[in-house]
C-alpha cells in the first residue's frame, strides 16, 4: 500500500470511529434547541432549521434547584475526599517503607480496604447505608448525601493520591525528617505542593464521579426539593408522544459541568483514570 | 513512625471502617430472615441464600450481569487495542489527544444522562432506525423487542467504557521505549508487525488493568438499566444490583442483603488480588 | 560534637527468596570531631550503613551509640532520626523543589521554634560561609549543580548538627567542580568542628576529606586506617583496587621471587600458596629503553608496549611481559609517549610491590 493511501485510511478509520462516538453528544447539542413544533416533525439526528430556547427555558427552571443541590453536595465532598484521602495516602507512603513486618502487613490490609471501598458496587451497601443515614437523622439532608459519598470517595482519594504521592522522592521526605519536621508539616509543606497536579487530578476525578453518581442521591433523597441533578433528569425519560427537546436540554444541563471540566481540564481527569488503573508513565 | 502520623490516616480509616461495617452488616443480616412480614428476625443460616438462588429472577439477573461484564470485557479489550493502535501510530501528539478525548468523553457523562440520550436514539421511528430506513436498511427493534433489549444496553456500555481500555492500552504502548520502535522501523517492520511483535507482547499489564476495571465498572452499572426500563422491575434489563434494589423496594430485606453479599463477594474476587498485586506493586516501586 | 560507636551491626533485607545481607557484623568507632570516610563499591552496604547511622534504617542486629547513648539496637530505633542532631547531604541532594534556597536552608530552623530574625541571621551566616548569599531567593531548579550542592550543605549545617553525613555528595557534580567542592567541605568542617562521615566509591573524596577510612566490601568492614596507610598496605587486592589504580598480575612463587611470564618480582617474605597476585601501583613502575642506575628501582624484566593512551596530560602506557604471559598488563603514566610494539625494560620501585595470597 502506498503511504498516502495508508495515512488516508488511518485517518478515515479514526474519523469514522469519532463520528460514531460523537453521535450522542451531537444529538444532545442539536435537539435541545428545537422548538416543540420541530420536535414533532424532525427525527433525532436531523439538525433544527430554526433556533429555539424554549426547551432550555422550561427545563432550566425545573433543574435549577437540583443543579444547585449537586453543586452544594459535590464540591465540598470532592475537596474533603481529596484532602483527607491525601493525608491517608501519605500515611500509607510512610508505612510501606517502614521497618516492621507487622506495619507492612497492616499497610497491605488497609490498602485492600481502600481499594475495596473504591471499586465495590456501592449499591450493595444500600440497606445498611440507608439505615445508618436514617438513624443519624440525615435523610433528605445535604450532610447525609455527603456522608454517604465520603464513605466511597475518601478511599478513592486515598487510592489515587497514593499513586501520585509515590512519585515524590523518598529522600526529600527523609531529609525533612532529619530536619526535624513532623509528619503533618511534611504533608502540608512538601507533599501537598509537590503532588499538586495529582491533587488536582484526584479532585477532578472525584468531582466527575460524584456529580454523576445516581444511586446514592436516589436512595437518600425522598423529597423533590433535595434531588441532585442525575436523579432529577430521570423525569425526562419521556417515551412515545413526549417532547424530546426537553429531554436533551435536560441532558445538556446535567452534563454541562462534567463536560466543561473534561474539555478544559481533561488531562487531569485522564491522569486520574490512569492512576485508578495503577499508574503509568508520567502520572 | 511517630504517633502524629497516625492522625493523618484517621479520617480515611474511619470512613473505610464504616464501609467495612456496612459490608459485614449485610453479611450478617443475610443469614437472618428479616423482611416486611418478619419484623423480629432471627438466624436461619443459609436458608435465605438457598431461597434466593432458587428464584428465576436472581438467576436471570446474575446471568445478565455476567453477560454484560463478559461482553464488555471482551469487546472493550478488542476495541481498546484497535483504538489504541490507531492512536499510537499517529505522528502528531495533538491529533492523538483530540481523538483520545473523543473516545474517552463518555466516561465524564453520567450513565443516567446516557440513558436519556440513548432512549431516544433507540426510538424505532425517529432514532437511529430513521437513518437505517433512509439508507434502505431494515429497522432494528432495539429496546422494543425483549430479545434485543439487553444487547442494546450492552452497546451503550461499550460506547461508554471502551475509552477506558483504549486509555490503558495507549498508556502501555507509550511506555515502551521509543528507540525500540524506531529500530524496528529502520529494520523495515510495518505497523502491524510492530503491533504484533512489540506492542502487544508488552501489554499484559494493560490487559489486566482494562479487564479488571471494565469488569468492576460494568458490574455496578445501575442507572442505565434502571432508567432504560423506567424502574427496577423490567426483568429483561435486570442486573444483579438492579434486582437487589428491587428486593429492597419490596422490602425483602434479607434477600436483598444476600444478593448484596453475593455482589460484594464477586467484586472482591477481582478487587483484592488487583489491590495487592497491581496497585501495590506500583506504589512500592 | 559526637562520637559514633557501631557495635556488631548487621543488616538483612528481606528478598523474595530469603535474605540479602547488606551489612555483616560491622564494628567501628568514629571519634568526636573526626573526618571519617567509608569507601566501597556500589552495593557494598555503605549507604545502608550511613542510613543506619542517620536512623533512616534500623540495624537488624548490633548496637549503635552516639557518645555513650544507645540510639539503635537489634531491630529497634531508640532515638529517632530527628533527635540525633544530624545534618545529611544526600546523593541527589534532596532539596525541596517547591521552596527557595533560603526556605530550604531555613527549613530545619523552622522546626526549632526560633524567631524569624534568628532564622534569617543564621541562614545568612551559613550562606555567606558557603558563598550562596546571592542566590537565596532562587528555586533549586534555577541553581547550578555546584550551588545546589552548597545549598544542601548549608541546609545540613545550619542547625549546628553534631554529625554531618555526606552520601556520595560529589557524584552529581561536574568533574572539574569536585575538587573545589571537596576543599569547601573540608574547610567548613574544620571551621565548625562537626564530626563528619562521608560515604563514597571515589578514593579522591576520601583522600581530600577523610582522616580515616573504613573499607566495606560485600557488607564486611575489611580494613580501617589512615587513607595513605590503606593505600600503601591494603589487606586485599580488592581494597587496593578501591583506593586507587593498581596493576594486577597473576604470578607463581619461587625461591628467587614471583614469576609472571618472563618477569621476576622480588619477594619480601615467604608465602604459603604457590599462586599469588602481584599488585603494583602505576606510579611505582617505570618503562625505559636504557638501564637505570638507581638502587631504589629494581629491574624485573623486559616487556613490549601494547597500548598508548592519553589522559590528564600524561601518556598512559600499557606493557605486557615479553614472553609467557601476554594477558598480563602493566600500566604506568609517562610524560612522553613510547612506540607501540617497542621493547622496554620494566622497573619497579623498591619495597612497593604488594603480594596478595589468593
Amino acid at each position: 500500500m502506498r503511504p498516502v493511501i495508508r495515512a488516508t485510511l488511518h485517518y478515515l478509520a479514526l474519523v469514522v470511529i469519532s463520528a460514531i462516538w460523537l453521535i450522542p453528544v451531537y444529538a444532545m447539542l442539536i435537539n435541545g434547541f428545537k422548538s416543540n413544533l420541530a420536535v414533532l416533525s424532525t427525527p433525532v439526528l436531523v439538525p433544527p432549521t430554526s433556533f429555539s430556547l424554549s426547551a432550555y427555558h422550561i427545563v432550566f427552571n425545573a433543574l435549577e434547584r437540583p443543579l444547585l443541590n449537586s453543586l452544594i453536595v459535590v464540591i465540598p465532598t470532592a475537596l474533603i475526599s481529596t484532602f483527607l484521602g491525601a493525608m491517608g495516602a501519605y500515611f500509607f507512603y510512610t508505612l510501606t517503607y517502614s521497618f516492621s513486618k507487622f506495619l507492612s502487613s497492616l499497610s497491605d490490609f488497609l490498602f485492600s480496604l481502600i481499594t475495596l471501598a473504591t471499586f465495590i458496587p456501592y449499591q450493595a451497601t444500600l440497606i445498611p447505608l440507608t439505615r445508618l443515614v436514617v438513624s443519624m437523622g440525615l435523610l433528605d439532608n445535604y450532610l447525609g448525601i455527603m456522608f454517604a459519598m465520603l464513605i466511597f470517595y475518601i478511599p478513592t482519594g486515598a487510592l489515587l493520591m497514593s499513586m501520585f504521592i509515590s512519585v515524590v522522592p523518598r529522600s526529600i521526605i527523609e531529609a525533612a525528617k532529619l530536619d526535624g519536621a513532623g509528619d503533618l508539616k511534611i504533608f502540608m509543606k512538601l507533599i501537598l505542593p509537590l503532588s499538586l497536579p495529582g491533587f488536582i487530578s484526584t479532585l477532578i476525578f472525584i468531582i466527575i464521579e460524584a456529580w454523576n453518581n445516581f444511586f446514592i442521591p436516589l436512595v437518600l433523597v425522598t423529597t423533590p426539593g433535595m434531588r441532585l441533578i442525575p436523579v432529577a433528569v430521570e423525569s425526562y425519560t419521556g417515551g412515545y408522544g413526549t417532547i424530546y427537546n426537553e429531554t436533551f436540554a435536560a441532558a445538556v444541563i446535567a452534563s454541562i459541568i462534567p463536560l466543561a471540566i473534561f474539555i478544559f481540564l481533561g488531562r487531569y481527569f485522564i491522569r486520574g483514570l490512569i492512576a485508578l488503573g495503577g499508574g503509568g508513565k508520567g502520572v | 513512625m511517630k504517633k502524629s502520623a497516625i492522625i493523618l490516616v484517621i479520617p480515611t480509616m474511619a470512613f473505610t471502617i464504616i464501609l467495612l461495617y456496612l459490608v459485614i452488616w449485610n453479611a450478617v443480616v443475610s443469614f437472618m430472615n428479616w423482611s416486611l412480614l418478619n419484623p423480629k428476625p432471627y438466624f436461619v443460616g443459609l436458608q435465605t441464600y438457598l431461597s434466593v438462588m432458587k428464584q428465576f429472577q436472581f438467576v436471570n439477573s446474575l446471568v445478565h450481569s455476567l453477560e454484560l461484564s463478559a461482553t464488555l470485557v471482551v469487546v472493550g479489550n478488542v476495541l481498546g487495542i484497535l483504538f489504541a493502535s490507531l492512536l499510537y501510530f499517529l505522528s502528531s501528539n495533538k491529533v492523538r489527544s483530540v481523538f483520545l478525548s473523543i473516545i474517552i468523553y463518555p466516561l465524564a457523562i453520567s450513565m443516567a444522562v446516557d440513558a436519556l440520550i440513548w432512549l431516544w436514539l433507540y426510538n424505532i421511528d425517529i432514532g437511529i432506525d430513521w437513518v437505517l430506513v433512509k439508507i434502505g436498511l431494515p429497522k432494528f427493534p432495539w429496546l422494543s423487542s425483549t430479545s434485543t433489549m439487553f444487547p442494546s444496553l450492552i452497546l451503550v456500555t461499550i460506547w461508554a467504557y471502551s475509552g477506558l481500555a483504549t486509555l490503558f492500552y495507549l498508556a502501555g504502548f507509550m511506555n515502551i521505549d521509543k528507540t525500540i520502535i524506531e529500530a524496528a522501523k529502520l529494520d523495515g517492520a510495518g505497523s502491524f508487525k510492530i503491533l504484533r511483535k512489540i506492542l502487544l507482547p508488552n501489554s499484559l499489564n494493560s490487559f489486566i488493568i482494562s479487564t479488571a476495571l471494565l469488569f468492576l465498572f460494568s458490574f455496578r452499572i445501575f442507572s442505565l438499566p434502571y432508567i432504560l426500563s423506567g424502574g427496577p422491575t423490567n426483568i429483561f434489563l435486570q442486573t444483579l444490583v438492579v434486582y437487589m434494589y428491587y428486593l429492597f423496594t419490596v422490602e425483602f430485606f434479607s434477600q436483598a442483603t444476600a444478593v448484596a453479599t453475593i455482589v460484594t463477594l464477586i467484586a472482591s474476587i477481582v478487587i483484592l488480588p488487583y489491590a495487592l498485586v497491581i496497585i501495590r506493586r506500583w506504589i512500592r516501586r | 560534637m559526637v562520637k559514633i560507636i557501631a557495635k556488631n551491626i548487621s543488616k538483612y533485607f528481606k528478598k523474595r527468596n530469603g535474605y540479602v545481607i547488606a551489612l555483616d557484623d560491622v564494628s567501628l568507632t568514629v571519634e568526636s570531631g573526626a573526618r571519617f570516610g567509608i569507601l566501597g563499591p556500589s552495593g557494598a552496604g555503605k549507604t545502608t550503613f550511613m542510613r543506619i547511622i542517620a536512623g533512616l534504617e534500623v540495624p537488624t542486629k548490633g548496637e549503635l551509640y552516639f557518645d555513650d547513648k544507645l540510639v539503635a539496637s537489634n531491630n529497634k530505633i531508640i532515638v529517632p532520626p530527628e533527635d540525633r542532631k544530624i545534618g545529611m547531604v544526600f546523593q541527589t541532594w534532596a532539596l525541596y523543589p517547591n521552596l527557595t534556597a533560603f526556605d530550604n536552608i531555613a527549613f530545619p530552623l523552622t522546626n526549632m521554634k526560633l524567631s524569624k530574625e534568628e532564622i534569617r541571621k543564621r541562614v545568612e551566616e551559613i550562606a555567606k560561609i558557603l558563598d550562596i548569599g546571592h542566590v537565596l531567593d532562587h528555586y533549586p531548579r534555577e541553581l547550578s549543580g555546584g550551588q545546589q550542592q552548597r545549598v544542601a550543605l548549608a541546609r545540613a549545617l545550619v542547625k549546628n548538627p553534631s554529625l554531618l553525613l555526606l552520601d556520595e555528595p560529589f557524584s552529581n557534580l561536574d568533574a572539574r567542580m569536585r575538587d573545589s567542592a571537596r576543599a569547601l567541605v573540608k574547610d567548613v568542617q574544620e571551621k565548625l568542628g562537626v564530626t563528619l562521615i562521608i560515604v563514597s566509591h571515589d578514593p579522591a573524596d576520601i583522600f581530600s576529606i577523610a582522616d580515616n577510612v573504613g573499607v566495606l566490601v560485600k557488607g564486611k568492614l575489611v580494613q580501617v586506617g589512615r587513607p595513605e596507610d590503606v593505600y600503601n598496605n591494603p589487606v586485599t587486592i580488592e581494597v587496593a583496587n578501591l583506593i586507587g589504580e593498581i596493576n594486577e598480575l597473576e604470578g607463581k612463587v619461587t625461591k628467587e621471587g614471583v614469576i609472571v611470564g618472563n618477569l621476576k618480582f622480588p619477594l619480601d617474605k615467604s608465602y604459603k600458596s604457590e599462586r599469588v597476585i602481584v599488585g603494583i601501583r602505576p606510579e611505582d613502575v617505570k618503562f625505559t629503553k636504557d638501564l637505570i642506575n638507581d638502587e631504589n628501582w629494581i629491574l624485573v624484566g623486559k616487556g613490549v608496549v601494547k597500548v598508548i593512551g592519553y589522559q590528564g596530560g600524561m601518556f598512559r602506557i600499557t606493557v605486557t611481559p615479553l614472553e609467557g604471559s601476554e594477558d598480563e598488563e602493566i600500566v604506568t603514566y609517562m610524560d612522553h609517549p613510547l612506540k607501540r610494539k617497542e621493547e622496554v625494560l620494566i622497573y619497579v620501585k623498591k619495597g612497593s610491590v604488594k603480594i596478595f595470597e589468593t
